[in-house]
């Protein structure tokens, strides 16, 4: 994972919160606000693949999102090469459509039906105004080979009702790296498709990677997915970063007890006994009082109940580019050491 | 690559066509249609036999009076000598014009209207769908009466553009829908990330995926616009310069003929049930062809 411009940031997150705003009714004046990304502050750097690991509603997705502008931020700034993505308009809007682009979650959704894979991955060449017409197909045919549907020709006037789950996800990143973009967001790109073939997605993924340079940021739920891919992890739970680090860190030597829980909730299969290494789930959740402590403090076995349900922990650094936000990390009397019944430490 | 995949709508059309080949109602209905569409092209013929047998102006000058059916003409006379055959296939031209013409406009409206509202929602939104409930909910043959009324005789073609200015806020509340939940479909989504436009997006977007409703419902509207002149033919209210199934009608009553000649009262109004009925049925085959949930299982492969 040796990246050539190490330690060079594409995409800065400062102070990110989004708040959905509860629809209030006549009679009401506001409902309840939903809190999908709380400060969220994070850097990507040039050619990595950044893995954002989360359960659902978790706001990983909204992330994305926001950083691909589709939603706007209620707080804080993004920076996509020191540049303000919050505030583009007009005609810096589309020189930045140009750099980023997003692949989505469902590739039955996300491809319109009336339009063929031609159509489909040529538009952003169309919008850019980029080549003439006869260069285009050759482009097309060149990121459908790419992504592994060759010949393209055979592909190219094609509906997506003709297509499987796959190749629609395929045409997918072809549209996304038709244009050369800097960095891709990737939104749970398999989550739809079988084992097989998320492996291959995963493998087009890396090679856009190792071949183009182009830095990726992976959402997923799936923290094996994350091992697999990403050079370096953050975890987010209920829209606060829990744990960032480097890939193998953050799985080998844990920290929070949510990405414990989340390394627990990994299937084992084998010889393998269906063992808990570290349960820091709670069955049930404690009371919560008030309302400002740490986010996971109901669910967390290990909490403190004079600290930890009345303030919130930061981010702190506790070893080489790994940040925790827990008070609990570290301390031996917490039961954060993994107690090992029968599995071995890795697998 | 065959030729099918070259050309998106000949492929759905050709997909759509072999759904609706297979349901009978749809069968019915456009043998139905095609046989008044010959009716509506005979229409020029008579004249050109004999000016006699021009449906408006020629007059038998051998016959003063209604009679029945004869050689010389085949569904009779009206009750100054002109003859009905000739009437009634003009009257297949007529309708025709109107329901179709009234369809495509009251379609246009809607489907633009109702995209814009889905589109821009907000305040947009609710001030064209006010509208729409307002002209939702007015009687369009009172409006028509009441302005026939006021300004005397109306032309056929005022007639069919009062229809289709009030027959649009179905089509536009239905695509109004369609534009809503489209446009926050992923692939929507995924154009913005691209850089699409809003006129990108509306117009190669969202426009293919809510025109085959709009088709769906062109149907429907031809129906209810043919009834519409009927009504107001046969109540008097039509143009008085055109030979339409209603105007035939309103001769039959208004020459008090109604019970005393039915050669004369049924031919028109068997066409104009017919023909609704049949794009009516065409309607109802389409509906199946473009809702899968419809079709029955052993038509589905």
């Amino acid at each position: 994972m040796n990246i050539d411009n190490e330690n060079k940031q594409i995409l800065q997150m400062r102070n990110v919160s989004k708040i959905y705003k509860g629809k209030g009714s006549l009679f009401r004046s506001s409902g309840k606000d939903v809190i999908a990304l709380n400060r969220i502050s994070l850097d990507i750097y040039k050619g990595e693949i950044f893995g954002l690991v989360g359960e659902s509603g978790s706001g990983k997705t909204t992330a994305g999102r926001l950083i691909v502008s589709l939603e706007e931020t209620t707080s804080g700034r993004i920076f996509l090469d020191s540049r303000e993505v919050t505030a583009l308009k007009g005609r810096e809007l589309k020189a930045f459509r140009r750099k980023v682009q997003m692949i989505f979650q469902d590739p039955y959704q996300s491809l319109n039906p009336q339009r063929s894979v031609y159509d489909t991955v040529s538009e952003p060449l169309k919008i850019h105004r980029m080549g003439k017409a006869s260069d285009r197909k050759d482009r097309v045919r060149e990121a459908l080979k790419a992504v592994g549907l060759s010949p393209p020709d055979d592909f190219l006037f094609r509906y997506p009702h003709r297509l499987s789950g796959g190749q629609r996800q395929r045409v997918a990143i072809a549209r996304a790296m038709v244009l050369n973009p800097e960095f891709v967001i990737a939104d749970e790109p398999t989550s739809m498709l079988d084992a097989s073939i998320s492996a291959q997605i995963f493998n087009i993924l890396l090679t856009m990677r190792n071949r183009l340079g182009v830095t990726q940021m992976f959402i997923t739920h799936s923290l094996a997915a994350a091992r697999y891919l990403c050079d370096r992890i953050a975890v987010i739970y209920r829209g606060n970063l829990m744990e960032l680090g480097p890939a193998e860190e953050v799985i080998k030597n844990p920290k929070h007890p949510y990405t414990q829980a989340l390394i627990d909730a990994v299937p084992k299969f084998g010889h393998s006994k269906d063992a808990r290494r570290y349960g820091t789930l709670l069955s049930k959740d404690h009371e919560v009082r008030e309302d400002k402590g740490c986010i996971f403090y109901p669910r967390c076995a290990v909490a403190d109940h004079n600290t930890c349900p009345r303030r919130e922990p930061g981010l702190s650094q506790i070893g080489i580019d790994h940040w925790v936000a827990c008070f609990r990390q570290g301390s031996k009397e917490s039961g954060l050491t993994p107690f090992t019944y029968g599995l071995a430490e890795g697998r | 690559m065959t030729v099918r995949e070259r050309f998106p709508l000949l492929n759905s059309f050709l997909d759509g066509w072999s759904i609706f080949k297979q349901s009978l109602l749809g069968r019915i209905g456009l043998v139905l249609l095609i046989l008044f569409a010959l009716m509506a092209v005979c229409s020029y013929i008579p004249p050109l036999i004999d000016p006699m047998y021009n449906p408006m102006t020629g007059v038998d000058p051998a016959i003063t009076c209604c009679t029945p059916p004869g050689m010389r003409h085949w569904l009779g006379t009206d009750f100054m000598g002109r003859d009905i055959l000739s009437q009634l296939l003009a009257g297949a031209r007529v309708a025709f014009m109107v329901g179709i013409s009234a369809a495509v406009m009251s379609i246009v409206l809607g489907v633009a209207i109702g995209m814009t509202a889905g589109y821009m929602g907000r305040f947009i939104d609710t001030l064209l769908m006010r509208l729409a409930d307002m002209i939702m909910v007015m009687p369009t043959l009172l409006v028509v009466l009441i302005l026939a009324a006021v300004f005397g005789q109306l032309n056929i073609w005022t007639i069919v553009l009062i229809i289709a200015l009030f027959r649009w806020p179905g089509v536009s509340r239905i695509i109004r829908g369609q534009t809503l939940s489209l446009k926050q479909r992923p692939f929507i989504e995924a154009a913005k990330v691209a850089g699409a436009s809003h006129s990108r997006i509306i117009f190669q977007h969202i426009m293919p995926n809510v025109l085959p409703l709009a088709f769906l419902f062109m149907t429907f509207r031809v129906t209810s616009a043919i009834i519409t002149e009927a009504a107001l033919a046969f109540l008097g209210f039509g143009d008085p310069g055109t030979v339409s199934w209603g105007m035939m009608l309103q001769w039959v009553w208004k020459t008090g003929h109604m019970f005393k000649a039915p050669y004369w009262l049924l031919p028109p109004g068997i066409c104009i049930s017919l023909i609704t009925l049949s794009f009516y049925m065409l309607g109802r085959a389409m509906d199946e062809v473009l809702d899968p949930r419809l079709r029955k299982e052993d038509q589905t492969d």
